[in-house]
Parts: C-alpha cells; sequence; structure tokens
C-alpha cells in the first residue's frame, strides 16, 4: 500500500512535474475556464484512465490489444441497467461492473493468449466487435437504443450526477488509477511481465505461469476501462453500443497510450493530454460545420505518423530525449 | 534533429492558437445553438440542413420579397426591436458523447438562448438531457424515435411528427387500398395484400420502426410474415435480399439509410424481384441522390417522407422558398430539409411570441405557440404543441416514385389521399 | 438449391476479399507488418476507377489498370516515405504508423471529394444480369470474380516463376540470409508494398462497380481481409486464398441458415459476427491459421 504513493525511483524534474501538474489539476476549475476547456479536460482525464489500463496489458504487458471498448461497455451498461432497472446506487453498480468486466476478461483471456503478437490484436478487435454486435441486437438491454438515465437533482452522491462538479469525480479517479499503477508497476505482477517482455524463455524457467500473468495484467485493464465505463454512463446519462463499445474507441485508446508512450506510468496521460485536446479543438475550430471536413483529422494523423516513425517510444520518449540531450 | 524541433513548435503554436476563445456575434444579435452531423457518414444531411436553415434565417433576418410568410418581412424579430438571429454550428459527427459537450459549450461559452437540432435520435437523448438540466429550451426538427417526447422533459418541444405518425399514415394507405380509397385503384381484395415483410437497419431508429410495424399490422390486420434487421454498413445484401423473397410477401417495406437502400434496390433488381408495395420509411428513400442514382429503377416505389417538391403546386409558400433554396443551391426542398425551415422558422415565431430572451419566457411562449397552417411550407394544420412537448398538428406523407413522359422519374404524393397529384401504380412494377 | 446458389454468390465474394486479403498477407509475410491502411489502399482503388471512368468516359472495366498503377504507387510511397521508416521501430510503433497512415489517406479524400456516396452508373456490365438455369448472376460481381481470379494467378505466378518474385518469398522466409544471397531487402520490401496497394487498388476498382465508393468504406474491407489473413495463415498466399473464398461462403450462408431453421435470432446482423467467432476459434485451436508457417 505504502508502494502506491512512492514515486522516489523517478527522477527530481518528473516528480516536480507531477507536483504542478496535480497542482494545476486542482485549481483548474477557479481559472474562469470555458466550459468548452472543461469538457475537455475531462474526457482528458478520463482517457488518461482509459490509457492507463490499457498499459496494463499493452506496456507492461508486451501485448497490443484493440478492444478495450468491450470493458468500457461492461462497465458502462451495468451502472445504466443496474440504475434504470432496480434504482441501484452508483456505489453498488460500479464494483459490479468492474467484476464482471474482470471476470469476462479472465474467461476470454485464456484462449486468447495462446496467441502473440498480430494475431492478438487482431482476435481482439474481434470479440469486441462480437460483444458489440450482441448488444447491438439484444432487445434486454435496450438493443442499438441503448439506455437513457433518468435525471436527478443534483448534487447527488448516491448516483454520481452533478451539474459542474463532476470534474472532482474524475480528478479523483484518475488519482486512484495513478497509484494503482505505480503499485502495479513495483508489484510482483509488474516485474514478472517485465521480464516476460525481454526474454519470454528466461521468464519460463523461472517458473513464471506466462499465461496467468498476461491474464492478470488483462484483467487489471478490464477493470481499469470499466470503472471509465461507468463514469461515461453517469456522465453522458445515455449508452448505446456505439458510443460504448466502439472499434473506434479501442483504438483511440490504445493509439493514446502508444503515442505518450506505453510501459511509462507518464506515457498514456502525456498521449491522453495531446490527443484528446487535438481532437476536440481541431474538430471544433477546423471541422465540418466551416466547410473543411477531415482537415482536422489529417492534422492529427500526420502527428501520428510523425511520433510513430520518428520516436517511437513515444512523445514521454521525446521528451526523456530532449532531457538527456542526443540519444 | 531541426525538423523535429520545427515540427514540436509547430504543434505547439497551433495549440495555443486553438485555445484563444474566438468570438464573434454582435451584441444585439440573438443566439441560437444548432446541432447538426457535419461530418461523419451522415454528413452529407448535414450539410443539407444546415443550408435549409441558414436560408430561413435569412428570410427571417432580411425582408425578404416574394414569400407569403409574415416573417419574410420581419428584417429581424419585431418584439425584440429586429433584433437578428445568429445560429452557431456544431458539428457532433453522430457521437452522443461529443453532441452533449458541444450542447454545454453552446450553452455556457456562447451563452445561446436556445439550441436546435440534432438530426440523430441518439445525440438528440444527450443533447436535450444537457438543455433539460441547464433550462435551456430546445427545439427537436427532424429526430422522429418516439421515445424522445416520453421522458417527461420540460425543455423540449418536437415539431416533426415522430415514427408512429407515419408508420400509421403506411396502414392508412394499406387499408385505403383495400377499401378503393386510393386515387386511380379499385379496391383490392384483403387476402391479396396480407403479407408483409419488413427489413430495417438495425440501430435506433431502424429497429424503433420495426417494432412499431409490427404493432400496427396488429392492429389493421395485416401478417407479418418475415422481419429482418440487418447491418446499414454491410457490404453485401445478397443473402438479405434472397431471405426476403424466399418468404414472397406482398408488401415490402424498408427503414433504411442511403447507401444501403441503393445496394438493396439494386441487389434485388438484379434477382428480378417481385411484389405489389415497395415501401421505403424515409431517409435513405427520400433523399435526392437517391432518385438520381437509381432513375428509373424506382418506378413504383413509395416512400414516406414530410414534404415533396410537388407540394409547391398545391401550396404556394412552399413553392415559394422552394424555389429560394432551388436557386441557391440547385436541389428541391425534402423532407428533411424542410423541417429544419419549420425548424428556424419556429424558432423565430417563438420568440417573436415571447419578447424576451428569458429561458422561462421562451419555455411559456412554446407551450402556448400556435403557427396557422398558411405560414408552413409543410402540409401540416400547423405547430402546437401538447404536454409532452409534441407538434400535434403535423402529418406525413407517401409519395409514390413514378416515370415521367420525358422518362425522368418525379414524385408524386398518394396520401393523405385528398392531396394525391397522381394516380396510384399498382402493383409495384418491378425489374422485368 | 437455395443453398447451391448461395454458395455460388459466396465464391464469388470470396474471390474478391481473396484478393484484397493477398496485399495483406504479403506484406506480412515480407516484413512482418499488418497494415492498416490496407482498407483505404482499396478505397482509393475505387475512387480512382469512379473518377477515371467518369471523366474520360470509358467503361469501367477497361480503366481498372489505373487502379492498379495507382495502387502500386500508393503502395510505393508509402513504403518510401513512412514504413521504412517504422521498420527501425519496436512493434507498436508500426502498428501506430500503419494506423496513421489509414486516418491521413481516409481524411484526405474525404477533404477532396467530401464524403457522397458514388458508384460506376454506366458501363457495359451495369446492372445486368447473367441467367444460368435457376442462378441469377449479377454480370459485375461475375467479372469482379472472374478478375480478382486472375489478378491472384498473376501474383501467384509472378511469386513463383519469376527471379524478382522468388527473391520476395526469399526475403519473406529468412531476411538475413537473403541478404547474403544478394537480394536486396529494402527493395523486396518496396515490392512488398507495391504488390499490396496493386492488389489491394484493382480490388476497389472491380468493388466500385457494385459498391459505393465513400471514404470511410476501408474500415469494412480491412476488417474482412484481417480476419482472412489471420485465418488463412499471415504470410500464406494459398491461405488468403482459400480463407477469402471461406468468409465469403460463410457470409453469405449464414443468414440463410437461420432462416431455414426459422430463427429471427440467428440473422442477417449477425453474419460478420459469425466471420469473427470462426476467426477466433480456428485462431485458438490453430494459431497459425490454416496454413500459416509463421507466427
Amino acid at each position: 500500500m505504502k508502494d502506491a504513493f512512492d514515486f522516489s525511483d523517478f527522477s527530481r524534474a518528473e516528480r516536480i512535474g507531477l507536483l504542478i501538474f496535480s497542482l494545476f489539476l486542482i485549481i483548474f476549475p477557479w481559472i474562469g475556464a470555458s466550459s468548452f476547456l472543461k469538457a475537455v479536460m475531462i474526457q482528458f482525464l478520463l482517457f488518461s484512465l482509459f490509457g492507463m489500463g490499457w498499459n496494463s496489458i499493452g506496456g507492461y504487458g508486451g501485448q497490443v490489444e484493440l478492444g478495450q471498448a468491450q470493458y468500457v461497455g461492461i462497465g458502462a451498461y451495468t451502472v445504466a441497467l443496474m440504475m434504470v432497472w432496480w434504482k441501484v446506487p452508483f456505489w453498488l453498480s460500479m464494483p459490479l461492473g468492474v467484476l464482471i468486466a474482470v471476470g469476462y476478461s479472465c474467461i476470454i483471456g485464456y484462449p486468447l493468449f495462446r496467441l502473440r503478437g498480430h494475431y492478438f490484436a487482431i482476435a481482439t478487435i474481434c470479440t469486441s466487435l462480437v460483444l458489440k454486435d450482441i448488444f447491438e441486437n439484444w432487445k434486454l438491454v435496450g438493443a442499438a437504443k441503448g439506455v437513457e438515465l433518468p435525471i436527478h437533482e443534483h448534487p447527488d452522491f448516491l448516483y454520481m450526477q452533478f451539474k459542474s462538479d463532476t470534474y472532482y469525480f474524475i480528478v479523483a479517479l484518475f488519482y486512484v488509477a495513478l497509484f494503482y499503477m505505480n503499485r502495479f508497476r513495483r508489484s510482483k505482477l509488474g516485474y514478472q511481465l517485465r521480464m516476460i517482455k525481454d526474454d519470454e524463455e528466461a521468464a519460463e524457467s523461472l517458473g513464471i505461469d506466462l499465461r496467468w500473468c498476461k491474464i492478470k495484467a488483462y484483467a487489471t485493464a478490464a477493470a481499469f476501462v470499466a470503472v471509465g465505463g461507468g463514469f461515461m454512463a453517469v456522465y453522458n446519462l445515455y449508452v448505446d453500443p456505439a458510443s460504448v463499445m466502439d472499434l473506434d474507441l479501442s483504438i483511440k485508446i490504445a493509439l493514446m497510450a502508444m503515442l505518450g508512450g506505453t510501459a511509462s506510468l507518464w506515457g498514456p496521460v502525456i498521449g491522453a493530454g495531446f490527443l484528446v485536446p487535438l481532437d476536440r479543438f481541431l474538430g471544433s475550430w477546423l471541422g465540418g460545420h466551416k466547410g473543411f471536413i477531415g482537415l482536422d483529422f489529417m492534422i492529427y494523423s500526420l502527428l501520428i505518423m510523425a511520433v510513430s516513425a520518428y520516436q517511437p517510444r513515444g512523445i514521454w520518449g521525446i521528451v526523456q530525449q530532449f532531457f538527456r540531450g542526443r540519444t | 534533429m531541426k525538423g523535429k524541433r520545427l515540427f514540436l513548435y509547430l504543434v505547439v503554436f497551433l495549440s495555443v492558437l486553438m485555445l484563444t476563445p474566438m468570438l464573434f456575434a454582435a451584441e444585439k444579435d440573438i443566439k441560437i445553438g444548432v446541432l447538426y452531423p457535419l461530418s461523419g457518414s451522415l454528413a452529407g444531411i448535414g450539410r443539407d440542413l444546415q443550408r435549409a436553415a441558414e436560408l430561413t434565417v435569412d428570410i427571417v433576418n432580411n425582408k425578404t420579397p416574394g414569400v407569403d410568410i409574415p416573417m419574410a418581412q420581419w428584417g429581424g424579430i419585431p418584439s425584440l426591436g429586429g433584433a437578428k438571429i445568429k445560429l452557431i454550428f456544431a458539428d457532433h459527427r453522430g457521437e452522443p458523447d461529443r453532441g452533449a459537450d458541444l450542447a454545454k459549450r453552446l450553452i455556457l461559452d456562447d451563452k445561446v438562448v436556445g439550441l436546435m437540432g440534432a438530426y440523430n435520435s441518439a445525440v438528440t437523448k444527450t443533447v436535450s438531457a444537457v438543455a433539460e438540466r441547464y433550462g435551456i429550451p430546445l427545439i427537436n426538427d427532424s429526430s422522429t424515435s418516439p421515445d424522445l417526447t416520453n421522458r417527461g422533459f420540460k425543455w423540449f418541444w418536437r415539431t416533426t411528427p415522430h415514427d408512429d405518425y407515419f408508420n400509421k399514415d403506411l396502414f392508412e394507405l394499406l387499408k385505403g387500398l383495400t377499401e378503393g380509397k386510393v386515387k386511380g385503384v379499385k379496391a383490392i381484395p384483403k387476402n391479396e395484400l396480407k403479407n408483409l415483410a419488413y427489413v430495417c437497419e438495425n440501430t435506433e431508429w431502424g429497429s424503433s420502426v420495426a417494432k412499431s410495424i409490427e404493432g400496427f399490422a396488429k392492429e389493421y390486420g395485416f401478417a407479418t410474415s418475415k422481419g429482418m434487421l440487418y447491418n446499414a454498413n454491410s457490404p453485401d445484401l445478397t443473402s438479405e435480399a434472397k431471405a426476403l423473397l424466399a418468404a414472397k410477401p406482398d408488401a415490402m417495406l424498408f427503414a433504411s439509410y442511403l447507401s444501403d437502400s441503393l445496394l438493396m434496390i439494386r441487389t434485388l433488381k438484379g434477382m428480378k424481384a417481385h411484389t405489389k408495395f415497395f415501401w421505403g420509411q424515409d431517409a435513405g428513400f427520400e433523399m435526392a441522390d437517391f432518385a438520381k442514382t437509381l432513375g428509373t429503377d424506382i418506378d413504383g416505389v413509395l416512400t414516406r417522407t414530410v414534404f415533396i417538391a410537388t407540394l409547391t403546386k398545391v401550396k404556394k409558400v412552399a413553392g415559394q422558398v422552394n424555389g429560394l433554396y432551388k436557386q441557391k443551391y440547385g436541389d428541391d426542398l425534402t423532407g428533411a430539409t424542410a423541417r429544419a425551415v419549420v425548424g428556424v422558422q419556429t424558432w423565430a415565431y417563438v420568440l417573436n411570441k415571447a419578447a424576451s430572451t428569458d429561458p422561462k419566457a421562451i419555455q411559456k411562449a412554446c407551450n402556448e405557440i400556435n403557427i396557422p397552417a398558411s405560414d408552413l411550407v409543410m402540409p401540416w394544420a400547423g405547430v402546437k404543441f401538447d404536454a409532452t412537448g409534441q407538434n400535434i398538428l403535423g402529418r406525413g406523407l407517401i409519395g409514390q416514385y413514378q416515370k415521367t413522359k420525358e422518362g425522368t422519374i418525379d414524385l408524386e404524393i398518394v396520401y393523405p389521399f385528398e392531396f394525391a397529384t397522381a394516380n396510384f401504380i399498382y402493383p409495384f412494377p418491378g425489374w422485368d | 438449391m437455395i443453398i447451391a446458389d448461395t454458395l455460388l454468390q459466396g465464391i464469388l465474394m470470396g474471390l474478391l476479399f481473396a484478393l484484397v486479403a493477398l496485399g495483406l498477407t504479403v506484406i506480412f509475410g515480407v516484413m512482418d507488418i499488418v497494415n492498416f491502411a490496407h482498407g483505404e489502399f482499396l478505397m482509393i482503388g475505387m475512387y480512382t476507377v469512379y473518377w477515371t471512368s467518369l471523366l474520360l468516359g470509358v467503361d469501367p472495366l477497361l480503366v481498372l489498370p489505373a487502379s492498379a498503377i495507382v495502387g502500386v504507387l500508393l503502395g510505393l510511397a508509402s513504403y518510401y516515405w513512412l514504413i521504412k521508416y517504422l521498420l527501425r521501430g519496436p512493434a507498436i510503433a508500426q502498428l501506430l504508423g500503419t494506423f496513421g497512415l489509414m486516418l491521413f489517406l481516409r481524411y484526405l479524400v474525404m477533404f477532396l471529394f467530401g464524403i457522397d456516396y458514388r458508384i460506376i452508373q454506366k458501363g457495359l456490365l451495369v446492372g445486368k444480369s447473367l441467367a444460368i438455369g435457376p442462378f441469377i448472376f449479377d454480370w459485375t460481381k461475375l467479372a469482379a470474380a472472374m478478375l480478382s481470379l486472375i489478378a491472384f494467378a498473376f501474383v501467384y505466378y509472378f511469386l513463383h516463376k519469376t527471379k524478382i518474385g522468388k527473391g520476395l518469398r526469399a526475403t519473406a522466409v529468412n531476411r538475413e540470409a537473403a541478404s547474403y544471397m544478394g537480394i536486396r531487402t529494402d527493395r523486396m520490401n518496396a515490392l512488398a508494398w507495391a504488390i499490396g496497394g496493386g492488389t489491394a487498388g484493382v480490388a476497389g476498382g472491380l468493388l466500385v462497380n457494385f459498391y459505393y465508393a465513400f471514404p470511410t468504406v476501408g474500415l469494412l474491407f480491412v476488417m474482412i481481409a484481417f480476419a482472412c489473413v489471420a485465418l488463412g495463415g499471415f504470410g500464406s498466399i494459398k491461405g488468403a486464398f482459400f480463407a477469402g473464398l471461406l468468409v465469403g461462403v460463410i457470409e453469405m450462408l449464414f443468414p440463410i441458415f437461420g432462416s431455414l431453421i426459422g430463427s429471427s435470432f440467428l440473422g442477417p446482423h449477425f453474419k460478420f459476427t459469425v466471420v469473427y467467432l470462426t476467426y477466433f476459434i480456428i485462431v485458438v485451436f490453430r494459431p497459425q491459421g490454416l496454413f500459416g508457417w509463421k507466427h
């Protein structure tokens, strides 16, 4: 537990950076930013959460996963349905959603981890698409219509509905995730995963159960994104397969973590920090209503290509390189 | 290394540039936020809707001769000192959460007095939830999911009739055929027109239509021998078409968007499909591209719609506004775009009645508004909202594509019976 | 009877899928990269044939070589301006890179040509069908299937009977050994991308005769292509062929199957779900796919 708060193995610069960033997060609502900026901030924190989760399997686990959206969906639907059917408060439905997501990830993880590399990546896409297709046609959960959550008088702590203070909620979740990941990377599992990533055979010869370790990492990722999904449900007050289980979402999550730099604690946050504002601002500045359809995405994708070609370790890699001088 | 640095600077510069808030709108303007899908798969419709909205706001803001609607002579909102309406468009791309964020921005940052949109029913759901939370009026011009007015919202009004109205029209037409009420056709014996099959795309819209059809079929005494939901993005619809034909239905009913409707008809044509009654629930079947692409292949195809260009023959103001639209953009108004016209028009009337930009005043005005039929380009009885916010004076039309003497294709009105502009073609000619 | 008809239709579509999968598998075989932008190559092939045929007023089937040429150029450009640099980095960066390429091409086309849907309207075979006994076939699909087969055979011949082609296969099997033998890896890589782009372009050029071209059409087909390649085995040309046929048949057969057993739950809306599930099952129990030799 103490491990979670121990950042001593990071450089001084990094720790100071974290402190400044945290201060910024806390005072942000008071600096008079526009609501658009606030919304972007919330999306940024949400995607940081998703990215950190992804990092468990994609970064530390070393297997690129492109189907996280299915767990976002599980988390979101559990919270939404429990509220609509039985008026279950968020604090009960969210952990349940996490439990279901973890359970599901273990079940499909078992056969899934017989695969590696590209085969694995595509298989994760397939499983996500299959679940989405099922939800789109399953009348019980609303099929394509989705589920609308009733509006409650705010602030509502039982069902987590706020007018403008949702911000602190997601900040809290963000920190819980950050501390958990900090502990994760220094835990036994974290070291085992690093070993596996470096040299699978050696790891196996030391008695590490490869598949089981990966499944645990995968379950961690599922849990993280399910929490994010639960948040989405009470924030947007609407869940449908297209918005919580879409392939685009999985890819965005993976993209942000990869762009920021995998296998580092800050990578996903940086990646989200770059791509979320870029996406939202370019979208509103150069989007369809100005007559330029697609220009914003073109800039977005040029950035992705440039980073992937020049600094495969992501933006964090660029930053590290900058501080260390030439490679 | 130098290239990398330059690139980094460029990105930082762009980011800073974008973070600078942009203000434009003169103080006196009344700002209304409009959310449409302006990029993504429905961008074509979004663009058309934007154009229609802009045209209408021009008519309201500037004295426009040649349009016999009172608002065309206003030159701004009279009761607010001639203040002009300014539409602020936002592109939600079909994503409900983006729509919600944009709605918040429009309300909190741009300080709009009201909202309009958002076409996609799923996005309208989240946008209206935001409006409801902040107490800002939203007038929905174009989303037809019946759910939207079933939520007990106090800040939501919808001018367009919803899918249940339209599906009822379909069954009235079917019933009318068996009773000889349809222009140009003698009564069809009931057992000749008994089996229906529906093929609907499987998202929110299509699946609601499917459910609605099932319900009305029971009520009107028809049998649904086959009901299919399909994926609108499918690259191939051969097996769906085959399954449909295997059921040998008397009537084929579709709820499809553009590319799938085009694909479906081509596929059915390739199979030389036969049926007596071929109907599409608007959307794809109603778009300008549908007729342009398929040409005379769609002779006899029926589509639900709310506005047909032929209406201009029977309703003068429809012709006048349509003329302006056609002059500027080259196309006739369609059901979707005409509703955007009505949406902006309703906003103008509501603001004028409220004589204030205070939300509560606008809310009261919406609840009490009554726009007469003669002021609308639509063949409706008017605009008047019931307690759930639904316009109860709206109605749909059913049009039939018919070959003209010159070999082109035209859309004629066949329902309501009293508006019929041509004889009904029965049975469906098919493609032999 | 209805099954026979469906099988035949499935094979027709399957041949096209096989062509799309071919390019993907060749690229992977030679350099272990999964080209996410493959669907966009297809999409650009579609637009090429559409515009050339429209502007020159020539039958779309005659301008098919244009889509092949554009595809080849696109493949080469992608290699020399992006992929080459990605090869130096880890697999994650490569994935990211081709992903960025996919988005870029997609939105470039959207920016240049707008979001409207386009399909070939005029052509020798457009809208006509051929009836053989009780079977009715769409002429454009038939032509697409036959030309796919020819293209496939052409590439197969190229890879097995020509010196360059053999060099490519050698590089795929063992890059280092091949380079010691004097086969230049860089050239072979570029060649692989040329083939990938060219085949996808041709497939697109055939597709636009009966399916709509729009900027996001690539996404649909790339997923099918992935499933085919993985099913057939990454790097296996034979595998791409059979997997393409298999997927085409499954996709056609499934909805019929559902209606034959009278179930409305198993309907056409699940036809691709079944493809994905099939991929999953096969890949779990036989991870190298049907014919794969690369793991």
